[in-house]
């Protein structure tokens, strides 16, 4: 586990339809302290998504820095685990196969990474769905297996796409539990992007408002955990803090 | 697909045919119809034990798959790493894609010609033609693949520590599968066509060879009988052996649901 350090970092793209440059993130600084879970908020067009794929080194910065504890970034790499939107999951791999694919990749031999894999699917409840194909999976089981996945790899920072937006109002729910809960045991460094409010006040120590390129604002969340949504619904911290953030968003 | 489903198709598909063989031979005495313009079932069936017992079938039909077998195996050991350098590399490919595309369609006889001139009359110029049938829509799908494995899967191995190699082999290969089975199912039934027609033209073996010769010397029976083995091995070929491949690569990869 390792802090996340974001400096300075700009994105201008040139779109080739409006024929111009676009400034999709402007001058970001972003510390995300070891252990920390911080989420970036914002709507469509702000650059959170942008930001990511920086920070995990699929496209590059024009300018700026991206430290992983103190390496620099550039490209992508296992010291950075990734859960997608999309799941991104290898449909011909059986999801035990998906699981120990960092292992893999890190030469653990087979007995050693499925041990590995069948660990980390038990921490996300997919004990029993491991010889099967993620297309045999429901959206909210393959996402199981792409925060397995990202996990058994034991990644010094975890990224993640806004990766419970494909999945119906009551999986998502239970996965954002999931999610804390094993925050909670596992103390990762996480950068969690989503446009849904609650979501990033629920889960996070740190809200990071971003718009047009830019951090707006950053709000911390001193809510108790574990945080359960029963609970928090009624909370009236809770109302407030989405409040505020919501304004932000609003505004931004 | 349980095995009384599998059969019950299997029935339905040789229905017909056994409906015709029924009619031949009525149809032949009904019209009194000359062996030279169209043989009996009997002298076809006499035909064919004839070429099963002097051996001369199994010549022929070993020359022809030899030919197929290896053109195609060629074709696919050059087509599927060019289609995969193309398919990671954006430029290459959108270069590239209208030429495979025009040749794709291109017959593969209309390579005869050429091909003789170059590798003379025979087993050369008739693997290439196979070759050429294979090579070019393989090319084509395996671009195609790569191409349509979601950038977004790439990026996942990139995070998890794929290098090049990892990557070409656990990810880019086995995304790109099925459509490189389907290209070389595709590519194998151009393939055969154009080496019966090879074969009349450009050799002294062959399936195609065989009921060409057969037809210098009135034999209608030796055609027609050749004419069946030609269909027939191919229905087991593409049925017993491509589309099974075919269909369990495209439903474990579950881009089509049992469709």
């Amino acid at each position: 586990m390792k802090s996340l350090a974001i400096r300075n970092l700009s994105k201008t793209y040139f779109d080739a339809y409006a024929g111009a440059h676009v400034d999709a993130v402007r001058d970001v600084s972003l510390e995300v302290p070891e252990g920390e879970f911080v989420s970036i908020v914002g709507p469509s067009g702000c650059g959170k998504t942008t930001i990511l794929n920086m920070v995990a080194g699929f496209i590059a910065p024009s300018s700026g820095e991206i430290l992983v504890g103190d390496h620099a970034v550039a490209g992508p790499g296992p010291d950075r685990g990734v859960v997608f939107q999309s799941f991104a999951l290898f449909p011909w791999k059986t999801v035990l196969e998906n699981v120990a694919f960092g292992p893999k990749m890190r030469g653990v031999g087979k007995p050693e990474r499925e041990r590995i894999a069948r660990e980390f699917l038990s921490l996300a409840g997919l004990s029993h769905a491991a010889e099967r194909y993620p297309n045999e999976l429901s959206g909210g089981m393959q996402q199981r297996v792409g925060v397995a996945r990202a996990l058994a790899n034991e990644p010094d920072v975890l990224l993640m796409d806004e990766p419970f937006a494909s999945v119906d109002a009551q999986t998502r729910m239970t996965l954002q539990e999931e999610l804390t809960r094993i925050w909670q045991e596992r103390r990762s460094t996480v950068l969690f992007i989503t446009h849904d409010v609650p979501e990033a006040v629920f889960l996070a120590n740190r809200v990071v408002v971003l718009s047009k390129g830019r951090v707006l604002e950053e709000v911390d969340i001193p809510l108790p955990r574990p945080r359960r949504w029963d609970a928090l619904v009624e909370s009236d911290d809770f109302k407030a803090l989405a409040n505020q953030v919501l304004q932000l968003v609003r505004s931004a | 697909m349980g095995w009384t489903g599998r059969i019950l198709a299997g029935a339905k598909f040789l229905a017909p045919l056994a409906v015709l063989l029924v009619l031949w031979p009525i149809l032949i005495r009904a019209f009194n119809v000359n062996p030279q313009i169209f043989p009996d079932i009997t002298a076809v069936a006499r035909a064919g034990l004839e070429s099963i017992r002097d051996g001369s079938l199994f010549a022929h039909m070993g020359a022809s798959l030899a030919r197929v077998a290896v053109g195609t195996v060629l074709a696919i050991l050059v087509a599927v790493p060019l289609g995969v350098l193309m398919g990671v590399s954006p430029g290459v490919s959108a270069f590239l894609t209208p030429l495979l595309r025009f040749f794709s369609v291109l017959a593969g006889i209309a390579w005869i010609p050429i091909a003789t001139l170059w590798f003379g009359y025979g087993f050369g110029a008739i693997t290439f033609v196979i070759f050429n049938a294979v090579f070019f829509i393989v090319a084509y799908n395996t671009l195609l693949g790569v191409s349509t494995i979601p950038m977004q899967v790439r990026n996942a191995a990139a995070s998890l520590g794929a290098g090049r190699w990892t990557m070409l082999a656990e990810v880019l290969l086995p995304g790109a599968l099925p459509n490189i089975v389907t290209g070389v199912r595709t590519g194998l039934g151009f393939a055969w066509r154009g080496l019966i027609a090879a074969e009349i033209i450009a050799t002294n073996i062959g399936l195609g060879y065989m009921i060409f010769v057969a037809r210098d010397f009135y034999r209608t029976e030796v055609i027609v009988f050749g004419m069946i083995v030609i269909g027939a091995l191919w229905l087991l070929i593409d049925r017993l052996l491509l589309a099974p491949v075919e269909r369990a690569t495209i439903e474990r990869w579950g881009m089509v649901r049992s469709a």
